[in-house]
């Protein structure tokens, strides 16, 4: 971590986002601030020492849970030379603890004022991200060494309660300590800042329900990660910024998990930091997917939480309906009083068949019937919704338009900016808009569906029903989506049943579906590996030559490593193994500049003009997704398949990489080791770096290993 | 599931639309009892509603139970009519919720939509029938 810019420590969706000396000094719109189950806490917290704030000189995030902060008195000049040090150590629980320690180097005493400035606006995090006004009132109470800050809006009440160990000078706009160190001598105090909930207990009395003090406490949450990693399987590789990268996903996706309060201690992925620490359906079902050989646990989690939370009616403002997987559950001011549809909200398409689909794929690694067994109810309602609820122009393809048009999301697809889905000469389809990958996600929902049919459920039947759909579907989907003067798949039918032109990295997501025809597949594999979506990192949203292109566009041209990650797991699908060895090592090599953790997405720039991966400028990091591509691509580039109670190694390793080892991977065959070594010598070449996939590599072939 | 009481509240309604359904898919992997506590100024009504794995039985009166939902009598009729959404009413605190979140999930699966029409039942999924 750098001195400069923001430090962010978490723990669930608790988090506290500062400046480098530890300082919050947010305005409405500044992502600063302590925040927890969606509301900010604290927006000022400010050291001052005789009135002067402090020059950090280095920063360390120790552990995603806890920062250190080095500072000295004096600001603003090249030259320090303080005769007084000053650290704060701070870790975040249910609110945040801070450990505030003075060093006098002087051979004299020193005596002096040591001040937190100290408030909240208690903003939902949807009021920080589009700047809107407060609606409840305010109040401060400073009483026996402790400063309660709340917030009242009718029976919406949140407050935060901020004591120290050292008796302070407490008043409404912090705390001051008088402080007198001796030569050579310390001086500390311990700050505890908790959040709190205001609960109704009857229809005229209330209480306020302090989160536990300290939170799970700093050694339970080491002890925690340690065991977190441990229980890992390990990598070792003779590249070594794999390793690296590895060990970076591990701890990223530790700090990403998110245990909501029904899941009973247990935990799932949650989308990002810090805008997205909640349960999204399509990003907690992604990351479980890509995560399923490492840490299966999670995709246990998401099945029964996502399941729990399912839609029962119809619901306009949420877009809800029977069977229909959520998008977004938020725990703040605005979903609370319903002016904005998180609690929670559903309007997304593609994580109703993505649920089925993790359902099966955690069966095939697990063994878990009996999860299966349990979400039963579930699954079938998810594929009912396809097809009762979500063919919305009766064409028999999935489509989507929001039924909540003041703050519904419009684009219900991954690709959900709004320019995202266009022709290609720029212009964009009206609604409903039956976006590709859709289809193929509800292909290969209603054949795992079948699967599970016969195999766990008893009821061949369906099974049959399913399987006679799905292949209908393939049919259909390959006459009515090809663009056959180009060999692929348009992005997207629109009402008139016309095709949405453009090449995109869609594409991947068919062959990762299983929905494409074997004889249209080397085509696919031919244009994502080609130059107008191939930019030598990876593969571009929207191929360059399209009129909405652009390499910095959010999904208009931009490389998304988890959309990487599921097109060399289509292409592996496919037979197209070298090809899916190339993508893997362009995103590797890419995660290696970004020190192991891969941004949500950085520029389409063809890598010999950049040379290096531009990132995309972004609120969230680490991104959920992005942190389970390394994942992913491991799995890919080994080939791991389970296969009844095995599992088969296939490996087709980048060039460069040399030798690979997973051990002990997790799963129904207890745990197992998988090899891969690259068939020939690596050749060292003289470069800025080491480097996987520069320039763009002939595919090379690679030895088949047995675990 | 025959009314006998003259009441036509949507509160009693909705109770009485519970009693004595059998395999309710959306309670299939619940087991328990969820005490509902309406108020209405110093007056307090309970309903007790036991779940066994999808059938439900409903009592009047307070018994111990694994949690406890409680709000004004005048909410609850509002969110068994299908005007309120409880998970956004829980949001803001107007309706209090005790013990065991996990069956409350399940349980607030049954509230109607705001069309009015009930939570969707039925041997065959989700969505298979409407009340």
């Amino acid at each position: 971590m750098t001195t400069t810019g923001v430090v962010k420590i978490l723990d669930g969706n608790t988090f506290v986002v500062s400046d480098a000396s530890g300082d919050i000094d947010a305005s409405l719109t500044d992502p600063t601030g302590l925040f927890s189950f969606d509301t900010r806490y604290l927006s000022k917290w400010v050291l001052t020492i005789d009135g002067q704030r402090l020059n950090a000189l280095s920063t360390d995030d120790l552990n995603y849970f806890e920062a250190r902060f080095f500072l000295v008195p004096g600001t603003g000049t090249v030259y320090v030379d303080s005769k007084l040090s000053v650290i704060r150590q701070r870790a975040v629980g249910d609110g945040f603890h801070e450990e505030l320690t003075l060093l006098n180097h002087a051979g004299e005493p020193v005596e002096l004022t040591v001040r937190f400035d100290a408030a909240s606006d208690f903003a939902d995090l949807f009021e920080v991200k589009d700047a809107l006004a407060k609606k409840g009132t305010y109040s401060t109470v400073a009483e026996q060494g402790e400063l309660v800050l709340r917030y009242e809006r009718e029976t919406f009440q949140r407050a935060t309660r901020i004591s120290s160990s050292v008796a302070a000078h407490v008043d409404e706009h912090g705390l001051t300590f008088t402080v007198r160190i001796e030569p050579h001598g310390e001086w500390q105090t311990n700050l505890d800042v908790v959040t709190a909930v205001k609960v109704a207990t009857g229809a005229t009395q209330s209480r306020t329900r302090y989160a536990r003090n300290g939170g799970r406490g700093r050694s339970k949450m080491e002890a925690d990660l340690e065991r977190w990693l441990g229980t890992a399987p390990r990598v070792e590789c003779s590249w070594e910024p794999l390793r690296t990268t590895y060990r970076r996903s591990l701890v990223d996706l530790a700090a990403l998990r998110f245990s909501p309060p029904i899941a009973g201690g247990k935990s799932l992925p949650a989308a990002g930091l810090p805008w997205f620490m909640t349960m999204f359906g399509r990003d907690s079902i992604f990351t479980s997917l890509q995560a399923l050989p490492f840490k299966p646990e999670l995709a246990a989690t998401t099945i029964h939480t996502l399941g729990s939370w399912q839609g029962t009616r119809v619901d306009d403002f949420r877009d809800e309906d029977p069977g229909r997987i959520l998008h977004e559950l938020r725990y703040g001011e605005l979903p609370a009083f319903e002016e904005r549809p998180h609690s929670p909200y559903f309007g997304s398409v593609d994580a109703t068949p993505l649920y089925v689909v993790l359902l099966d794929e955690y069966e095939r690694w697990t063994g878990d019937t009996k999860l299966v067994r349990d979400f039963e109810h579930e699954a079938r309602a998810a594929l009912d919704w396809i097809d009762r609820y979500a063919d919305l122009m009766g064409n028999g393809y999935i489509s989507y338009k929001r039924r909540n048009e003041e703050s519904g999301l419009e684009n219900q697809c991954w690709k959900d900016s709004w320019d995202s889905i266009s022709y290609r000469d720029g212009r964009l389809p009206g609604f409903p808009r039956a976006t590709c990958e859709l289809q193929g996600y509800a292909y290969d929902a209603k054949v795992r569906g079948a699967r599970l049919a016969r195999l766990v459920w008893k009821d061949p039947a369906l099974a049959d029903r399913l399987e006679r759909e799905a292949a209908d579907l393939k049919r259909r989907f390959n006459r009515d989506f090809w663009v056959a003067d180009g060999e692929y798949f348009a992005l997207a039918l629109d009402t008139d049943g016309n095709k949405v032109d453009v090449l995109s990295s869609n594409i991947g997501h068919l062959l990762w579906s299983g929905i494409v025809d074997a004889s249209k597949a080397k085509a696919l594999a031919g244009h994502l590996m080609g130059r107008r979506l191939f930019s030598g990192w990876g593969v571009r949203t929207l191929a360059e030559g399209e009129a909405r292109y652009n390499p910095i566009g959010y999904h208009v041209g931009t490389v998304w490593p988890f959309d990487c990650s599921i097109i060399a797991w289509g292409l592996r699908r496919y037979g197209f193994k070298d090809e899916a060895a190339v993508i893997a090592a362009g995103i590797l090599d890419a995660a290696d500049f970004f020190d192991g953790r891969l941004p949500e997405a950085f520029g389409g720039y063809d890598r010999s003009v950049t040379r290096y991966p531009v990132e995309y400028p972004t609120a969230c990091s680490p991104q959920a997704w992005s942190t389970g591509t390394p994942l992913l691509l491991l799995r890919t580039m080994l080939g791991l398949e389970p296969m009844g109670d095995h599992l088969v190694v296939d490996p087709a390793l980048p060039r460069g990489i040399g030798h690979l080892e997973l051990l002990d991977i997790p799963g129904r065959w207890g745990r197992i080791d998988a090899f891969g070594r690259e068939r020939a010598e690596v050749e060292t070449r003289a470069a800025l770096r080491r480097q996987l996939g520069a320039p763009a590599p002939p595919p090379t072939r690679t030895t088949r290993q047995r675990a | 599931m025959t009314d006998t009481r003259a009441t036509s509240d949507a509160a009693t309604m909705f109770f009485e639309g519970l009693a004595g359904r059998e395999r309710e898919h959306l309670l299939a992997k619940a087991r328990g009892t969820v005490r509902v506590e309406l108020t209405n100024g110093a007056q307090s009504e309970p309903w007790l509603v036991t779940i066994d794995r999808g059938d439900v039985t409903v009592s009047r009166g307070s018994a111990e139970a694994d949690c406890t939902l409680r709000t004004s009598r005048e909410l609850f009729e509002q969110i068994a009519a299908g005007k309120v959404n409880a998970v956004a009413a829980v949001l803001r605190g107007a309706v209090a919720i005790e013990g065991n979140w996990h069956l409350l999930v399940l349980f607030q699966r049954l509230f109607p939509g705001p069309s009015g029409a009930a939570a969707a039942t039925g041997e065959t999924g989700v969505g298979e029938s409407s009340r």
